[in-house]
């Protein structure tokens, strides 16, 4: 199917309550997160996408609404078509119901999105940390978390080599990449 | 099953092994590393194709078949630690008997490489276990590691008889106390 068809299918199923856009050949719904497990099974049931694919995070807490967006990349083996389907969970209440019950094998992408985004989904068999070692605490993929190393070392990279931090010019303002506290914001002081 | 403490390795009555004969024993040891490779990343290809036809290091007497870390004096950490993977690499080289030695391949193990910011990389594997010889390079070339694998039968060569593995502290043996130039 193509995207535009993909696209009519959610309008009429979800009426206002979606909004499409084609990106790089795809169609990409957004649905609210109240719509979430029923997006997926249409997608599922009515639009042939079994395959599941893969299932993450995006980290929008700096826009409106903030909140952190879901995706989940679904494939139909049987029209090929690929499509994105995305719900950006309110950052007020980071709670989204399981996809597990319409794919399977989510399990595993939403113990991930959960220890690195901390969006808890409801009803997930084991939520429980995937990647990151035992009592690691935070959120790494979130844009606001600190990574120490970089408060203890400056960023090497904006050095020409055989120059020295002092050499930079003092007076120009560097942006700060995610991750990186503006000086004396964070830690001992 | 307890632990038993071994006595000191010790040749006949003395203490102390007399020089020709610590020469020979540091010689058939030096040549004889059977190597352990804890593959982490794409530095573990370089050793791969160290251990190939064209590097060889086999010529050497660093022999890459060992089964377990319980049969290997060398451990070549190649790669990126991980702090999921750091529990893992110290359980596997307190398994290897001693006298054991460690070679770290390339920066991320050195120092963390180019994932010295990260949040789940360990900044240098020699924040976990002892390191004896340090190979830079992103990734070294195969070269780089047949010259550390030659620096670290210099040290083998130079030690002295009981200073790795014995259960006494080197106070014990005064003799034995290190110097900082190795002699």
């Amino acid at each position: 199917m193509a995207p535009e068809e993909l696209a009519r299918a959610f309008a009429e199923w979800f009426g206002t309550g979606v909004s499409t856009e084609v990106t790089h050949g795809q169609l990409c719904a957004d649905v609210t997160p109240y719509d979430w497990i029923e997006a997926l099974t249409m997608a599922h049931d009515s639009l042939g996408c079994t395959f599941f694919d893969w299932l993450s995070g995006v980290d929008d807490l700096d826009l409106d609404p903030p909140g952190i967006s879901v995706v989940a990349h679904l494939y139909s083996p049987e029209h090929r078509h690929h499509l994105l389907v995305r719900t950006r969970v309110p950052a007020a209440d980071l709670r989204l119901p399981t996809a597990t019950t319409v794919y399977k094998g989510a399990n595993w992408h939403e113990r991930e999105t959960h220890e690195m985004f901390g969006v808890v989904f409801d009803g997930h068999p084991n939520l429980i940390p995937l990647l990151l070692p035992d009592g690691f605490e935070g959120t790494p993929l979130r844009k606001d978390f600190i990574l120490a190393s970089r408060v203890a070392k400056q960023w090497p990279g904006e050095l020409a080599p055989g120059q020295s931090l002092t050499d930079l010019k003092p007076g120009r303002k560097r942006n700060l990449p995610p991750g990186v506290p503006a000086p004396g914001e964070w830690g001992p002081g | 099953m307890g632990v038993t403490d071994l006595p000191a390795p010790r040749v006949g009555l003395l203490p102390q092994v007399p020089k020709p004969m610590r020469f020979v024993l540091n010689w058939g040891r030096r040549y004889s590393l059977w190597v352990f490779n804890f593959g982490l990343a794409c530095c573990a290809i370089e050793f791969i194709a160290t251990s190939m036809s064209r590097h060889d290091f086999i010529r050497f007497g660093v022999i890459p078949f060992a089964p377990s870390p319980r049969q290997a004096d060398l451990m070549v950490v190649s790669g990126t630690v991980a702090d999921k993977m750091a529990p893992a690499v110290q359980r596997l080289y307190e398994q290897m008997p001693e006298p054991k030695y460690v070679i770290s391949f390339g920066a991320c193990s050195n120092c963390g490489g180019p994932y010295w910011d990260s949040y789940c990389v360990t900044k240098g594997v020699d924040q976990l276990i002892p390191v004896d010889v340090y190979v830079p390079g992103c990734p070294p070339r195969p070269e780089a590691l047949l010259h550390g694998i030659m620096r670290l039968q210099d040290k083998i060569a130079a030690e002295e008889w009981g200073e790795r593995g014995s259960p006494l502290p080197a106070t014990e043996y005064p003799s034995l106390t290190r110097t900082p130039d190795g002699a």
